[in-house]
């Protein structure tokens, strides 16, 4: 009977239930599929640095490809090393790493690494297959596709004949990655936030609505606690339904969207790396939508005075403006000064609360205050405002997260397309030659110069020089401290575009008459500026040179300083030296044949940096995709509710619109009314939030990430993205107002009271 | 003074309830002169507020027609036509004034900034709203939020906002029904009062014999539907 009592509201009113039902799965979908996908993302950009990363072989020292019987030489003089076999295999062919699991066993710490290579030696999957499945049983690895022999780090001792060389299958995406990854991570927390302040305001309003026929049930002798405990088990109720669709939901999105993501970094990396198949049925993420859902809607039991139903439907703020604004203040100070990350995580926290607390009574006093400036002639004009004032007090909730969900949808669409940029900049800077050229370690890089140099139509091209050169200071261990450097020669124009943070006029002359230049990491790390002179220890010599330069380096946690390859001391060895050559009218294959045969060798690594690029970006692409589809549905789920909230409360005060119909507007012009109400309501919100997105935008690149990673990203906004998000606020304003305006039409009777439930709040 | 304000002839009115069709209005006729006034009464149910809305468009007659201020509005089939729907809301915003029993003002706005609203859709211009809650007597309220006021003074509120639109004619649904006695004989004094003054005609629907008796003419619904 009570039972019947309690549910007979919903089969009067099966659109707030659906409401209500739909924000939960809705929410879980969203959580479910952020946090699926940022696990994905993060495992596969975990597996795919792993495959890159930097390992140690053995080459034969004539320059000639190594083969089986090296291995075998090699494992009979005791050395421990393990084949490494990199082919096409399947149909599509993907590229897969052949290794032997038994062969590696000598190894301190498997060079595969543990997602790869199970405790008890089996191999767990793709990228890394046992070498037998490669070769076939025939035994013949090398024919099978590119065999390298890698080496343990710790060995000391190589047979007469061999060398080691470090070997490298692509380029590291590295701390890009990483500080994508972090940000991804702050967006979900974001997500959950939004979320819970959402659901918890539906919920609210639709126990707001109900509270007359609780007071009916409390005067016919149900108590009070009772009465709550049958609303928490109808709230868990529904959540645990709703969940399970949700958590579905969310899986298929987020499969749907990481398949692209997939495809993309296998062509990257010609692996098969996505860590995203298959992944068990997320049910964590129902468990958090679970406890979020519970403890948002039904917090207000454990405060006695304020108990769910007998609260007002908007909650006044109940801490007295000025503790907002001390908050907001504060936070900003924390973000602006902060030393740690966790100071700019607990600040931007600190900064939303308060705007949450203060944005509401902000935007409806200066509501108000633009109703008083209507002249007197203009009653229409200043009753709108007083409406609209009404609103924002009353649907403060779901207007705060509209707002932060807009906010993050600006912040997340400046910082993707900041990153699209930047990484579209690295690569470019990184690979800015069409191909690349290991100088093996046998071979002259003069020779390889003057070969270049005599060759006609050439395009540019420089000489690549790595090592590490010590810096005057000391660290906490008392070693000196060492940077890694770069000596180019010549300069040219493969390096004159990169972009500078700061730099001194004619910045690549500079540079060649004896400049240095360092990059962003090292500038910061040093506290180096413009003109100062930096002294490093370059082999034996001491040079003491003037900063001329500051360049952008994204994505390497390295300190690095460049200098003109010309000025570097004879007795300097690099651990590395390269060409980057612009082909021109040479072909590669031409290029390549000069080079060996200057060289003496059978074989040469030639990259064809283009296209490396080009699937590096692409990958990159797909993820910027799927965080942009991320924040797209946090915008869908902010104007889901909105829609479900205004549609309730506009309900609630249809009698007052019915009011200016009986005062003699027409139909039109009471629909007239109600939409620029609408409008007012969204372009409001959309409104504060721009400053917001900005700032937030701005500590994302500006603070967290060179507190995380020591570098920053450029700075950037984009009005005509704020154009867009402007009219999809505006058509929910629309839809908001088309639904209301249906519903009064649709509404016979003409008796004030029927309607009156609730609805006289100012 | 016989100069007929306000006129119905024959009009019918009823409501389909499951099946059959429950005449409310039956074949009803009356007229009313400039500055009258008339009661309305009969027992709850009996279409007192179903007769008010006819008599201002909100609802559509089945059949029969209805004069006001000279325009006639015939009703053929008991739907509207759009032009009378247009016509009806243009009367209603110079013409006819309609008071409720309660909800009658904008929550959101001052007794004053109510007043002005009303009489700035009437067309009048700006000026003369604060002499109309002085007469009804709530001059003190004029810049207080309706819920900030009792019931008694919000009903002088929406009488003030009627009358300064300075209509022909006004029709109440229980104006006082939701008042004690002493505060329902105020505002009916006050509304009698006004009333005389601008020589609008009054239609008004109420339970009250002794408020019924205090008007000129009396219709008598009866046990109605
Ligand atoms: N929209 C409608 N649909 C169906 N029936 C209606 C509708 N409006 C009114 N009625 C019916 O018409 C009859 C007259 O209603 P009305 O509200 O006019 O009575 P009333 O005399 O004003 O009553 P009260 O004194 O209680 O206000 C009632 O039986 C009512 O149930
Ligand atoms: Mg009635």
């Amino acid at each position: 009977m009570l039972i019947r009592a309690m549910t007979s509201h919903y089969r009067r009113h099966p659109l707030q239930l659906l409401a209500l039902a739909l924000m939960i799965v809705v929410a879980t979908m969203l959580w479910t599929g952020v946090s699926v996908l940022t696990g994905q993302a993060r495992e596969s950009l975990a597996v795919s640095e792993e495959s890159v990363a930097a390992r140690e072989a053995v080459v034969r020292a004539d320059g000639q490809p190594v083969t089986v019987e090296d291995f075998v030489t090699l494992r009979r003089a005791g050395v421990c090393v393990a084949p490494w076999l990199e082919t096409a295999l399947g149909d599509p062919a993907r590229r897969v790493i052949g290794i032997d699991p038994l062969a590696m066993a000598c190894f301190d710490v498997p060079p595969a690494g543990d997602s790869a290579v199970g405790v008890a030696g089996e191999l767990t999957g793709d990228p890394f297959v046992d070498i037998s499945e490669v070769t076939g049983g025939s035994g013949r690895a090398e024919q099978s596709g590119q065999l390298s022999l890698l080496i343990s780090p710790d060995t000391e001792f190589l047979p007469e004949g061999y060398q080691r060389r470090s070997f490298q299958l692509g380029p590291a995406t590295g701390e890009l990655a990483d500080s994508f990854l972090l940000n991804l991570d702050a967006l979900s927390l974001l997500v959950l936030f939004i979320t819970g302040l959402l659901v918890r305001s539906v919920y609210h309003l639709g126990l707001a609505q109900r509270r007359s026929s609780f007071a009916l049930l409390e005067r016919f002798g149900v108590t009070k606690s009772r009465l709550q405990r049958l609303l928490a088990m109808e709230l868990t109720l529904l959540t645990l339904i709703c969940v399970v669709p949700g958590v579905w939901l969310g899986q298929a999105l987020a499969n749907r969207l990481g398949q692209g993501f997939g495809l993309a970094l296998d062509s990257l990396f010609d692996l098969s790396l996505y860590a995203g198949e298959d992944t068990p049925v997320p049910w964590q993420a129902g468990l958090v939508m679970l406890v979020l859902v519970l403890g948002v809607c039904l917090v207000d039991r454990l405060i006695p005075e304020r108990t769910g139903y007998q609260s007002k439907p908007s909650e006044p703020a109940v801490l007295p403006w000025w503790v907002w604004a001390l908050m907001v203040a504060i936070g900003v100070e924390m973000v602006i000064w902060a030393f740690s990350l966790v100071w700019v995580f607990v600040g931007t926290a600190l900064v939303f609360t308060g705007i949450g607390g203060l944005m509401p009574g902000l935007l409806a006093r200066s509501a108000d205050a633009v109703a008083r400036r209507q002249s007197p002639g203009a009653p229409l004009g200043r009753w709108r405002y007083r409406e609209l004032a009404v609103m924002f007090r009353q649907l403060a909730l779901p207007v705060v997260a509209l707002q932060f969900a807009m906010a993050t949808v600006l912040a997340v669409q400046a910082l993707v397309t900041t990153f699209e940029d930047t990484f579209e900049q690295w690569l470019a800077q990184r690979l800015s030659a069409e191909l690349y050229v290991e100088i093996p370690e046998s071979a002259s890089a003069e020779g390889g110069s003057r070969t270049l140099a005599d060759l006609n139509g050439l395009g540019d091209w420089h000489h690549v020089r790595r090592g590490k050169v010590q810096l005057p200071d000391i660290n906490a261990e008392g070693e000196p401290v060492t940077t890694d450097l770069m000596a180019l020669s010549p300069i040219t124009s493969l390096v004159t575009d990169w972009t500078l943070l700061e730099s001194v006029e004619e910045p690549w002359t500079a540079l060649s008459s004896g400049g240095v230049m360092v990059n962003e990491q090292l500038a910061r790390r040093q506290g180096l500026s413009l003109g100062q002179r930096l002294t490093v220890g370059i082999g034996s010599a001491s040079l003491t040179m003037p900063v001329v330069g500051v360049y952008a380096d994204y994505g390497r946690p390295a300190a690095e300083l460049l200098i003109d390859g010309a000025g570097l001391p004879d007795d300097f060895t690099p651990s590395f030296q390269s060409f980057s050559v612009n082909p021109g009218e040479r072909s590669v294959k031409d290029i390549g044949q000069r080079l060996k045969d200057e060289w003496q060798v059978a074989d040469l690594v030639i990259r064809d940096n283009a296209s490396i690029q080009a699937l590096a970006s692409q990958v990159f692409q797909q993820t910027f995709l799927l965080t942009r589809a991320i924040s797209v549905l946090t915008l869908v789920l902010a104007s889901l509710s909105l829609l479900v909230m205004g549609w309730v409360f506009f309900s609630t005060r249809s009698w007052y619109f019915h009011l200016l119909g009986i005062w003699g507007l027409q139909p039109d012009a009471v629909r007239a009314q109600l939409r620029r109400l609408a409008l007012l309501l969204t372009s409001g919100v959309t409104l504060v939030a721009l400053p917001l997105g900005v700032w937030l935008t701005w500590v994302l690149v500006s603070r967290i990430n060179p507190l995380a990673f020591g570098w920053s990203l450029p700075m950037a906004v984009y009005p005509g993205f704020w154009v867009e998000l402007g009219v999809v606020m505006a058509l929910i304003g629309l839809v908001i107002a088309w639904l209301i305006g249906r519903q009064l039409n649709g509404q016979v009777s003409l008796r004030p009271g029927a309607s009156l439930a609730g609805g006289g709040e100012r | 003074m016989s100069e007929t304000v306000l006129a119905a002839a024959a009009l019918s009115k009823g409501f389909r309830s499951g099946e059959d069709t429950v005449r409310v209005i039956d074949r009803l006729s009356f007229t009313l002169s400039a500055g009258q006034s008339m009661a309305v009464i009969g027992r709850s149910g009996s279409g007192k507020s179903t007769l008010l809305n006819l008599l201002c468009g909100l609802e559509t007659a089945d059949a029969g027609d209805i004069t006001v201020a000279d325009q006639n509005f015939e009703v053929k089939q008991g739907v509207a036509s759009p032009a009378a729907t247009c016509q009806w809301a243009l009367l209603r915003k110079r013409t006819i004034g309609v008071v409720f029993q309660e909800a009658n003002l904008m929550p959101a706005m001052t007794l004053l900034e109510n007043v002005q609203l009303r009489a700035s859709l009437a067309g009048h211009r700006a000026g003369g709203e604060m002499h109309w809650l002085e007469q009804l007597g709530v001059g003190a309220e004029a810049h207080r939020f309706p819920d900030q006021v009792s019931g008694g003074q919000r009903q002088r509120a929406a009488l003030a906002m009627v009358f300064a639109m300075h209509p022909e004619i006004t029709l109440a649904d229980e104006p006082t029904g939701s008042l004690d006695r002493q505060t329902a004989e105020e505002v009916a004094d006050r509304l009698f009062e006004v009333q005389r003054q601008t020589g609008c005609a009054l239609v008004m629907a109420t339970h009250d014999q002794a408020l019924a008796s205090r008007c000129d003419h009396c219709l008598d619904l009866g046990e109605g539907g």
